[in-house]
């Protein structure tokens, strides 16, 4: 027994080792918690393709350009304005007196040498496609630098807002390795220590170029289960969590120390349908078909039932948020004798058989439900809807790409975070890209006008007429925009943010 | 089970036991191959990297030109052979998403999750040891009965769902303790006790059963003869013996209380090794997740060797290589 007392003490002792953590400086009042269900896999953004990375990104870097909540409109950041040479050339003007976090200031060099980084077929960047269509940068003086593109590139700008700034020196003297655990940027925080998988401890940057945080330090903690996160709001050990799932808002805001605030995303829901006959010949080639899937589904008790109000009809799959969306196009409503009698017509007076690939509840809230409410209202008018789950994004999203997801399937597109309807019609309708299951040449006509032209107002016009082409010919079966719900404590506050990404840096204490 | 008392006075054999260690080592070696082998084959059936690792939009080209920089279009047998003749060096290749090696990640995470199973073990035999020892003692009383539905009551409850209501009393509702997290003793306090829970009801009902039949033994009666107190008969004398099955099973259990460690981790966002190798493997980083198996492998047949030593020296039988 002797022994085992020995045992148990060695084993206190290991522990207590083990226990004795890192002394911290920062107390409660001067720190901001919050929490993200899984870690960067770098602090290098445009070498990550996570959510978590362009995050953590707006806090130790800049961005040239960056979106205004309010007003979501991109405005000047770093770059202080730009304007067209011709249809190929764009000049952007750069802030004076910005600093990175060792002191070197921040000039026309590091923007070419950030691009030129990025755009190395030989380097490994994820980011590189964001960015292809940039030919190559000039440096005109210190302060201002010249975009040769390949095309005419409207995109150009809001592209700028998914770029953060690196150091010139930093690149050369340092190398990717070294990058991806050592930020250096302009940004308001600066990075004190990285705990993989852990927590991110950061201090506020008090040489920073523009508004100063409030919170001295940012504590970033990698909470993995949802129920644990809300558990830490709840007992005031993080002050913001985000993606909090609609049977969980009441629990939070009856809680008393925090509440629930949500936002519409930029990303809409839709069932996609083989038009296109990817996966061979099936009733949605029929227009009619398609009409009458659209007209029986009634997403408006859906979106009030089943999504508790997190939803925001569309008429298409266009997002309210994105240039180029048309308010006056109006969504279709269920009208079942309608599309029973859309069906007779096709051909299938006794209904008809499809099959229907569901994806996993990632990124839909509530996804199994609402896929329920659609197949029971598509019944009503007859369709037979065979139902296939597939229950990992990783095999929707490679079946999707190969051509084989089915005649319907569930998905939804984020726009890659760039708010124009340019970013959701080349991906999910143009002819023979991965994730389309739509061809139509007309349609492809005006992407590839849309694409190509610099004024504003004209390729809204473009961007209505392509609206009304997708919706008279019912491409996909339409569904809404999403909204986000974030879980925030009651000592703070915060806007929850239209882009996802979350800006701690402009939270501050509530007023009482 | 210790009725060939005979084989207590063989002695200390040392031969047997350095060629038991030997043929140990060597099964060892076989293990990790097979393993590694295995875990090789079944990462490349469960799907193409290249498809989580590049942006949804990326071409045609940036996937073909990214397999080829990851060497993925080469043969399966080069790509393992490659990969096993770094790993023999302790080189297993860099992550393909943290820019770092394989190797570092893994071992930086290995302490906490080592700790965590440490202090799981701890609970378990805080638990399991007086427990098992009083229904032993107290044979088919109402002790034993309540000991008895402790430990099945024990054995029912899942690890996360024991996880969670702890930290709705302990953190949200009384705020004694922090909720999730790692760091400071009190951090140990809910997730070891849940792994610790997971653990105590069978090593309980084994030091139950083991003393129950040890206590029956001539040798015990001896003892009480030479007129010894009752509570130096059990523990100086039953004990020794009782335990000889307890470190075996403690042994074999190691590797469960890894995977019992995946769920704790992950609910108490514990930064160990376990929650890393599912991540890995969800995002199919092959580097880290060969070296996370091959490492874990390693630590749990290490363990195993550990204790069949240890209960070579506690039973001398083992050691005389009967």
């Amino acid at each position: 027994m002797g022994r085992a007392v020995a045992v148990v003490l060695a084993l206190m002792l290991v522990l207590g080792l083990a226990l004795s953590g890192p002394v911290q400086a920062q107390t409660k009042e001067d720190t901001i918690v919050y929490s993200l269900q899984s870690d960067v896999d770098s602090w290098d953004p445009p070498a990550s393709v996570l959510r978590e990375a362009i995050i953590l990104g707006y806090h130790a870097f800049d961005h040239l350009a960056t979106r205004d909540l309010k007003t979501r409109r991109v405005g000047p950041n770093l770059a202080t304005s730009w304007r067209n040479i011709d249809d190929t050339t764009w000049e952007v003007k750069l802030r004076q007196g910005v600093k990175f976090h060792d002191g070197t200031p921040f000039t026309a060099k590091d923007v070419k040498a950030t691009f030129e980084r990025v755009l190395d077929p030989a380097k490994k960047m994820t980011a590189r496609g964001n960015h292809a269509k940039i030919k190559s940068v000039e440096v005109m003086d210190d302060y201002t630098v010249r975009f040769k593109t390949d095309g005419p590139y409207p995109l150009f700008v809001e592209r700028l807002t998914a770029q953060v700034m690196q150091s010139e020196k930093v690149i050369r003297e340092k190398g990717d390795q070294w990058m991806g655990e050592n930020p250096v940027g302009t940004g308001p925080y600066k990075l004190v220590k990285w705990n993989r998988k852990q927590d991110h401890l950061l201090v506020r940057n008090d040489d920073y170029w523009g508004p100063k945080p409030y919170y001295k330090y940012l504590r970033v903690r990698i909470i993995p289960e949802k129920a644990t996160e809300i558990a830490e709001l709840l007992s005031g050990g993080v002050d913001l969590i985000k993606a909090v799932p609609p049977d969980q808002m009441d629990v939070i805001d009856k809680s008393g120390g925090a509440r629930t605030a949500s936002s519409p995303i930029l990303r809409t829901a839709m069932l996609q349908l083989d038009q296109a006959a990817r996966g061979g010949p099936n009733p949605f080639t029929d227009r009619k078909v398609r009409q009458a899937a659209n007209l029986a589904a009634d997403h408006d008790s859906i979106i009030k039932h089943v999504l508790n109000g997190l939803g925001d009809r569309v008429a298409t799959g266009i997002n309210p948020m994105a240039f180029g969306w048309d308010p006056s196009l109006k969504p279709y409503k269920q009208d079942l004798a309608a599309a029973k009698k859309l069906l007779a017509e096709a051909g299938y007076p006794n209904g008809v058989d499809i099959t229907f690939h569901e994806g996993p509840p990632i990124v839909e809230p509530a996804i199994q439900q609402t896929n329920d409410a659609i197949v029971a209202d598509m019944a009503k008018v007859g369709f037979r809807v065979k139902r296939v789950y597939i229950g990992d994004n990783t095999v929707l999203v490679a079946r999707t790409k190969e051509g084989k997801a089915g005649h319907m399937f569930n998905w939804s597109w984020g726009y890659y975070s760039v708010f124009d309807a340019d970013a959701i019609l080349y991906d999910v309708f143009k002819c023979g890209e991965s994730y389309s299951y739509y061809c139509n040449k007309e349609l492809d006509d005006l992407i590839a006008t849309g694409r190509s032209t610099l004024d504003a107002k004209k390729r809204s016009e473009i961007y209505v007429k392509a609206q009304k082409l997708l919706f008279d010919d019912a491409a996909y079966l339409y569904k809404w925009g999403l909204r986000g719900v974030w879980g925030i404590s009651n000592r703070v506050e915060y806007t929850a943010p239209a882009d996802e990404v979350d800006r701690l840096f402009l939270a501050t204490p509530r007023k009482k | 089970m210790v009725r060939g008392a005979g084989g207590r006075t063989g002695g200390v054999c040392p031969y047997p036991m350095r060629r038991y260690i030997a043929r140990q080592i060597v099964q060892l070696v076989v293990v990790i191959i097979g393993i590694s082998i295995l875990s090789f084959g079944i990462l490349h059936v469960i799907g193409d990297p290249v498809l989580l690792l590049l942006p949804q939009n990326a071409g045609k080209e940036e996937f073909e030109r990214y397999r080829h920089l990851l060497g993925l279009d080469r043969p399966l047998y080069v790509q393992y052979w490659s990969f096993a003749s770094r790993a023999v060096r302790g080189d297993f290749g860099q992550s393909w998403y943290g820019n770092a090696p394989a190797f570092r990640l893994v071992i930086e995470r290995m302490p906490p999750t080592i700790y965590l199973t440490l202090a799981g073990l701890a609970v378990a035999l805080l638990i399991a040891l007086p427990l098992g020892t009083i229904a032993a003692l107290k044979r088919h009383s109402f002790v034993d009965t309540l000991c008895t539905m402790v430990a099945v009551a024990g054995q029912a409850l899942p690890i996360f769902w024991l996880g969670i209501m702890l930290i709705i009393v302990f953190a949200v509702q009384l705020r004694l303790l922090p909720a999730s997290g790692y760091g400071t003793w009190q951090h140990f306090l809910m997730p070891s006790f849940c792994l610790g829970a997971a653990l105590a009801p069978i090593t309980m009902r084994l030091v139950r059963s083991g003393l129950i039949e040890v206590m029956s033994m001539d040798y015990i009666k001896t003892a009480r003869a030479k007129g010894l107190l009752e509570w130096r008969v059990v523990v100086k004398h039953a004990f020794r013996n009782a335990c000889i099955p307890v470190i075996t099973v403690l042994g074999l259990q190691f590797g469960q209380l890894l995977g019992g460690a995946i769920i704790t981790e992950t609910v108490f966002a514990w930064p160990g090794v376990a929650t890393l190798t599912v991540d890995s493997i969800r995002n199919q980083d092959f580097p880290v997740v060969q070296c996370a198996v091959v490492l874990l492998a390693l630590l749990i047949v290490a363990v195993n060797l550990l204790v069949d030593i240890l209960v070579g020296f506690i039973d001398p039988r083992v050691r005389a290589g009967a």
